[in-house]
């Protein structure tokens, strides 16, 4: 992570290559002049500086802060139309400026795309470096080891060709890259895999965009709403709504079928306090086939639990309820027979809906207003449901007739458009309310025919989703976790053996142990040959007739590293 | 399990936690005594605790122990254990004695705030940090048990006051502002995920944790360093400015990369239980910001020429991120993590 440019201070602007053999400006301009390619470099020198790198990084994540504060078109657009409505001033500026599509918006574009190119730029020239590091030799030792931050000295009972091919066998062991050179000493290096990882971490970030934006490119994602007892096949238009990505190809949708049997759910109702009323169990009992003509399969669609079918995964994503309503004609014919899908507006599913009969004549015939699963019975604050279950359903309608569909534009199924319609109202003139339980039937006024509610059922909302990118982003997030391991937690160490011959006389070249090496290093400076061990004396004349060596081992690492000073005193343990 | 064992173990679970906030709070009273004993009668201690790290191999070489092996600077396995650290002053008995009874009383609290997750997970059967209150305990009880583990080991006797301190804080919060009733998961949450995602959470929060207070003693010691005062008092016998950030470093470095983890894993949960693993939902902001944050620091802190307090700043600020994660986006904001439980 260190070998990143750093300039203490700003790069001065190099002049370009031209610039000197032309004459000198004549007049008051006295600052060199940069020619293209000479700001193009000083540009690219900034880019990729880690003092801008870092400020970039900072200003990412300030920069992903509003996404999180403003409503976010991706996410809820009427979210956003209310903000804008009910910010009448701050609204529309923050409109232009981005704030509800903060991830999509040029300035955060803009500081995430510059961050990829300083990360390419700080990228590709280290993996040159590293590159040629890999299959290159740890370098020579440094003459006098003892100027290095760790050392050891001490002395061998042997040659010094011995100690160094004893530490060369030993370094290789514990997994160094050793040379052994020519002036009697040893180098070795490890932890290679540091910068390597730091280069995968970095280049997996790079990676996971790339995936990001194949996602993007070529997603599909299509929202549909089934109810009990419904069949869906994945056309194009058979969704309620499709959004896919600016490369995809809507014409090779999986023609998969989804037959929903039954949608099971469950609501906690034991449990006091915000508990109560808590969803505990959604689960779609579906029947599918991949193809058409395939043989049906059984499955479940559950939260956390997608299908697969043909590639194209699908989720259960919402729920509700869809009241089987019923409206005849004063003799009788049916004219709207179906489960009509209502949207909960809250956790207990207060929900609403429209029902429109467009058969109806000589008006056509509207219903919107309230599904309440389990009605608060005396509608004191209005149509509300106490409880999400089905313990006390109700419908609570109001009743429209006129123009449907006036200018004949598309509108949304859950709502009416009142534009050519007229409520229906009692003989006083106040609204007609109808409340309805299941099984009832209500006698419209005015030879308007009747309104049957006969059962409740469940819808599911099911979402159907391509992304070709997730696989290639899931591989780079596993990489980048590697990378960051390998980089946080292995260490770079160069290690360096220089062994000398000692002098012959016995006395001057005690033998070795921990508490020589200590009194080698107490010297401080003088560094060897301290004569105060007579406790020794009696084992050193003992060993007399050895050859001594002289051994310094030195330890060079990239960053701080306090583990390197223990490796090297157990080396000396393993040497002596 | 039956309706009424399950409520009892509840109730249990509940009087433990209580009881750990008592005991704790006895804890957080003797480590503060313990800082308080600290304070140097000689001179000498304070040019001991600050002394510059290069001769530090004398000591190691002396008895194996010196500030090298009671680095958290990186996984201590590989270095000797055993030996004095040498170079540390002389903590008075006193002090020994107040950090001795902590210790013991920290981990009392401990086992009853571990004994207190795992009565509520047996209540409800299954890992007990499916809404705020949980989690929150959940990860005090992470906090307080690394903590009494590497406590003795890491010589972190005067980090008592910074790590139980909070922990008391997060159960007060937890059980005042956010209990919840024990009750079973809401079906986006009944997923092996939890148990991978959430976990890591709350080890990355608790890891943080702990670098951020040893971040904030950094700084103070490091001014205190830098303009020393005639009157000593404890911060003489802390460790070592550069220490005390090498060891922050540690551990935000350990934080950061569960906390990559838990991103990740945060994104494939997300892919299965709401179809797409990235809709910079809230909390995934959040979690991105706080990422992007640490990611600076290590970043700051790799470059030379970067001042090391510069650097911890950062790290400082990821952790407050890291608060506002966990409050003002569980809380205020709403987003796909309407988990907290409350309403």
């Amino acid at each position: 992570m260190s070998t990143r440019t750093t300039p203490q201070t700003p790069a001065p602007p190099e002049t370009a290559p031209s610039t000197p053999s032309s004459p000198p400006p004549r007049g008051p301009i006295t600052q060199p002049r940069l020619g293209p390619l000479g700001w193009a470099r000083w540009a690219w020198r900034q880019l990729t500086s880690m003092r801008t790198a870092l400020f970039l990084l900072l200003l990412l994540s300030v920069g992903a802060v509003p996404g999180s504060i403003f409503p976010q078109r991706s996410i809820d657009a009427v979210k956003v139309t209310d903000y804008i409505v009910a910010h009448a001033t701050s609204g529309p500026i923050l409109d232009r400026l981005g704030f509800f599509d903060v991830y999509a918006s040029p300035w955060f574009s803009a500081i995430y795309l510059l961050l990829v190119v300083s990360l390419i730029g700080c990228i590709v020239p280290r993996s040159r470096i590293h590159w040629h590091t890999l299959r290159s030799k740890p370098p020579r030792a440094p003459k006098r080891l003892e100027r290095l931050d760790e050392h050891v000295t001490f002395t061998y009972a042997g040659e010094p060709a011995q100690v160094l091919e004893a530490a060369r066998k030993l370094l290789r062991r514990q997994r160094f890259r050793v040379v052994v050179n020519a002036d009697d000493s040893v180098s070795a290096e490890n932890g290679y895999l540091r910068e390597t990882g730091n280069l995968v971490f970095h280049i997996a970030i790079c990676v996971i965009i790339v995936g990001v934006a194949i996602g993007h490119l070529f997603s599909f994602r299509g929202d549909v709403i089934v109810t009990e007892g419904e069949a869906f096949s994945s056309t194009v238009s058979s969704y309620n709504s499709v959004i896919p990505g600016p490369l995809t190809n809507l014409d090779q949708l999986p023609p998969f079928t989804i037959d929903l049997q039954k949608l099971d759910v469950k609501f906690e109702e034991q449990a006091r306090g915000a508990q109560l009323g808590a969803p505990r169990e959604f689960t779609a009992h579906v029947q599918t086939t991949e193809k058409p003509g395939d043989q049906p399969q059984q499955q479940t669609i559950s939260p956390n639990h997608p299908i697969t079918l043909d590639g194209t995964e699908v989720f259960l994503l919402g729920n509700g309820y869809a009241p089987v309503v019923t409206v005849k004609d004063t003799k009788g014919h049916v004219l709207y027979s179906q489960a009509t899908p209502f949207l909960a507006q809250d956790n207990n599913y207060t929900s609403t809906g429209a029902i429109k009969v467009g058969s109806a004549r000589p008006k056509q015939l509207a219903f919107s207003g309230f599904f309440l699963p389990t009605a608060e019975p005396t509608y004191a604050n209005g149509p509300v449901s106490i409880f999400p279950d089905d313990q006390n359903p109700e419908l609570a309608l109001s009743i429209w007739e006129g123009d449907l569909y006036p200018g004949g534009r598309p509108q949304s199924v859950y709502t009416l458009n009142t534009a050519q319609l007229s409520q229906v109202t009692k003989a006083d003139g106040s609204p007609l309310l109808i409340r309805l339980k299941p099984g009832q039937t209500f006698t419209l006024p005015g030879d308007r025919g009747t309104i049957s509610f006969d059962s409740v059922a469940r819808w599911a909302g099911l979402s159907a989703r391509v992304d070709p990118g997730q696989g290639l982003t899931l591989a780079a997030a596993l990489l980048t976790l590697l990378g960051l391991l390998a980089t946080l937690l292995v260490r770079r160490r160069r290690v360096f053996v220089r062994a000398v011959a000692a002098p012959d006389d016995p006395s001057d070249a005690p033998a070795t142990g921990p508490a020589e090496a200590l009194a080698i290093r107490r010297a401080d400076g003088a560094d060897m040959h301290t004569h105060s061990q007579p406790s020794r004396a009696g084992e050193v004349s003992a060993a007399g007739a050895i050859p001594r060596t002289v051994v310094t081992i030195g330890g060079l690492a990239k960053n701080a590293d306090p583990g390197l000073g223990t490796l090297l005193i157990r080396l000396r343990d393993e040497l002596t | 399990m039956s309706a009424d064992l399950s409520t009892e173990l509840v109730t249990y679970s509940n009087l433990a936690l209580y009881s750990a906030m008592a005991v704790f709070t006895v804890a957080m009273l003797l480590f503060a005594f313990h800082l308080a004993a600290l304070g140097p009668e000689k001179m000498d201690r304070s040019v001991a605790a600050s002394r510059p790290r290069k001769p530090a191999l004398v000591g190691a070489a002396e008895g194996g122990g010196s500030d090298l092996d009671s680095d958290a600077d990186l996984p201590a396995g590989d270095l000797p254990s055993g030996g004095g650290p040498d170079d540390e002053p002389e903590t008075s008995l006193r002090a020994r004695k107040m950090a001795g009874m902590a210790i013991m009383v920290s981990w009392l609290g401990t086992l009853l705030v571990v004994s207190s997750v795992v009565m509520r997970g047996l209540a409800v059967m299954r890992p007990p940090w499916g809404n705020m209150f949980e989690f929150a305990v959940a990860g005090a009880a992470a906090v307080a048990l690394a903590f009494c583990i590497l406590v003795r080991r890491n010589h972190w006797e005067w980090l008592g006051l910074f790590v139980i301190g909070p922990v008391l804080l997060t159960l007060g919060l937890a059980l005042f502002a956010f209990y919840t009733e024990a009750a079973e998961l809401v079906p986006a949450l009944k997923s092996v995920w939890l148990v991978i995602h959430v976990t890591v959470a709350i080890l990355a929060v608790g890891v943080l944790t702990i670098g951020f207070s040893v971040g904030i003693v950094y700084l103070v010691k490091k001014r205190r360093e830098e303009s020393p005062s005639d009157r000593r008092n404890f911060m003489e016998t802390l460790p070592s400015a550069a220490r005390l950030e090498r060891t922050a470093y540690g551990l935000n470095m350990v934080g950061f990369i569960l906390w990559t983890f838990t991103l990740i894993a945060g994104a494939i949960w997300a892919q299965k239980a709401w179809s797409s693993y990235w809709t910079w939902d809230p909390k995934e902001v959040w979690t991105f910001v706080i990422w992007v944050v640490y990611a600076a620091y290590m970043h700051a802190r790799a470059t030379a020429g970067w001042e090391p307090r510069k650097a911890m700043t950062i790290a400082l600020v990821g952790y407050v991120c890291v608060i506002l994660n966990f409050t003002l986006v569980n809380l205020v904001f709403t987003g796909l993590h309407s988990y907290s439980g409350l309403k």
